[in-house]
């Protein structure tokens, strides 16, 4: 018998680059997590799910699943592993556990996910960045960091729908002050469109404040069935309503197009219907803006505006608070930072908050939100909707 | 000594930016063996006449492994540049020059773009492959000596 499925909880380590071992913000994660529901502990998780990207490249560590385990101090019985997808390893982590619980398999599973990202030298992190995308094929082009791929994205985009620097550095802008909203990510501080504008190049037309940092840390969520959540928390329930998962091609050579994004259409058409919502239905979003052309490319193939209007739709406002729907809400991957494996879960704790009400900044009567995480060479889309109506 | 005492002198191939391409460890070397005769090749399915890119033992459409190795332009035309002056992984000089280029109609491939200045690539520019030389992989031999696995790898450079 099918259950329905909630989101009970939700912490985050500090964001950053931080002074701390993957083991350490694993550990900062998952008490922050616990805190926010004190009727629950440690031992009533009964699965454990932990998704992290470069566990074994940065932190020479396999197997991570039972180490967090043990360092959390829970012992799972029905589901212990890790899940990989780079950019979507948590909102991955989160869709396998909704699977688990609604299934029956599970009650209550913790999903964690981060990176440590730093280390000693700085040299490696650009190197690793190699083993993102086909190692052999793209990686060996020199394409491992994704700025030249969103570079020629944006200078499309720009061509065909006359897209402007100005609107792309309107996302960055937007996300910078919506960043004030989230204490624990990596940037603290507002940006102004001319510094947006002049920031120094990183791949032309983008810009340093139009590509998201490299970021250490984690996020936590606990997902529980109806029951059990109505057990542990007296607070609104926010269940997941759909999730949609898609890729069509890997390697550079063969996607299909790079303007629309095609695997995010049929991720996104999928969650939909699942859920029973139109992007009109959509009150708040978390989508993946690693550079500020993709949030507006994600306005787009979400169905929040029409094809090639994105770059109005952030022109316009219609994107922020008091618009037609408040993307990225505590500041996105551009200013919270993007620890792989942790993104997709700080995504649906930001939801959970806002669906609740008690969001630092809140979009008033939020009742169904979405997060969205594009990974690798923009192969992969996941989306997830969440709601407090089932 | 500097660094980790044991890799010293030794290879690691999670630190190699090549893949391993001799017969020893990879079933489609072929591909590097027409590189080096100037050919830039791919597989073909005789069973459903599907062409794949990059090459593949099974064919990703019928799953037959009735294979063929076929020929693909190594000349194209530019259609997006992009100079990458910031985050340029080792191993790649700075600025790192990418374009997506059309092979004839035949392949629209995101490489490299080496012997290239900054601004000196546009759009509708010519390119043509360019086969090179990489880094050797010393190879577990007998008595414990080493075996050079010499390796080649491809970009495109600017028809002049
Ligand atoms: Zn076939």
């Amino acid at each position: 018998m099918e259950r329905n499925v909630c989101i009970i909880a939700g912490g985050m380590s500090q964001w950053g680059v931080r002074q701390a071992s993957q083991r350490d913000v694993f550990q900062e994660a998952g008490k922050a997590c616990f805190e926010t529901i004190p009727a629950l502990s440690n031992k009533d998780v009964d699965g454990l799910i932990v998704a992290s990207a470069y566990t074994e490249r940065c932190s020479f560590q396999t197997h991570l699943a039972p180490v967090i385990a043990e360092y959390l101090g829970i012992k799972p019985r029905n589901i212990c592993a890790r899940v990989e997808l780079l950019c979507a390893s948590g909102s991955s982590g989160i869709i396998l556990a909704y699977g688990l619980v609604k299934a029956g398999i599970a009650d209550v599973v913790m999903v964690i996910g981060g990176e440590k990202l730093y280390t000693p030298q700085r040299w490696e992190i650009q190197y690793s960045e190699l083993a993102s995308v086909d190692h052999d094929w793209d990686g060996s082009q020199g394409l491992g960091l994704p700025p030249p791929a969103f570079s020629m994205v944006a200078q499309q985009h720009m061509k065909k729908f006359g897209t402007t620097e100005e609107q792309l550095a309107l996302v960055s802008v937007k996300n910078r002050r919506n960043g004030l909203n989230n204490p624990k990510g990596q940037f603290q501080q507002e940006i102004t469109l001319e510094e947006a504008l002049s920031a120094k190049a990183i791949v032309p037309p983008l810009k340093l404040y139009d590509c998201c940092p490299v970021t250490d840390g984690a996020a936590a969520v606990i997902l529980a069935c109806e029951e059990k959540a109505k057990y542990y928390t007296d607070k609104p329930l926010v269940y997941i309503k759909g999730t949609g998962q898609a890729t069509v091609n890997n390697m550079s050579a063969n996607m299909p197009d790079w303007t629309t994004w095609e695997a995010l259409k049929i991720a996104a058409k999928q969650a939909y219907e699942k859920a029973g919502v139109k992007p009109s239905d959509i009150d708040v979003a978390q989508t993946h803006d690693c550079f500020t052309i993709s949030e507006i490319i994600e306005y787009e193939d979400l169905g929040f505006c029409e094809k090639g209007e994105g770059g109005l739709f952030i022109q316009e406002g219609r994107s922020d608070f008091g618009g037609v729907v408040p993307v990225n809400t505590d500041g996105g991957l551009l200013s919270c930072g993007h620890p792989f494996g942790g993104t997709g879960i700080r995504q649906g704790m930001e939801i959970m908050k806002q669906l609740r009400g008690e969001a630092v900044r809140q979009v008033e009567g939020a009742r169904t939100g979405l997060t969205h995480n594009l990974s690798g060479f923009i192969a992969a889309h996941t989306v997830l909707i969440y709601g407090r109506d089932i | 000594m500097r660094g980790i005492s044991v890799l010293n002198g030794r290879y690691a191939v999670t630190m190699d930016m090549y893949p391993l391409q001799s017969k020893e460890f990879n079933r489609i070397y072929k591909f590097y063996d027409h590189l080096r005769e100037g050919r830039f090749t791919t597989t073909k399915c005789n069973d459903c006449g599907v062409r794949s890119f990059p090459p593949r033992v099974i064919c990703p459409e019928c799953l037959s492994e009735n294979l063929e190795w076929v020929d693909l332009p190594t000349e194209g035309t530019v259609k997006v540049v992009t100079e990458e002056v910031v985050g340029v992984p080792l191993g790649f000089e700075n600025p790192l020059i990418h374009a997506l280029i059309d092979l004839e109609g035949q392949l629209t491939h995101f490489a490299r773009i080496i012997n290239c200045q900054t601004g000196e690539l546009k759009e509708g520019d010519r390119v043509k492959m360019a086969v090179f030389p990489v880094d050797p992989v010393p190879v577990d031999g007998k008595r414990g000596e080493f075996v050079e696995m010499e390796r080649v790898f491809y970009a495109f450079e600017k028809v002049k």
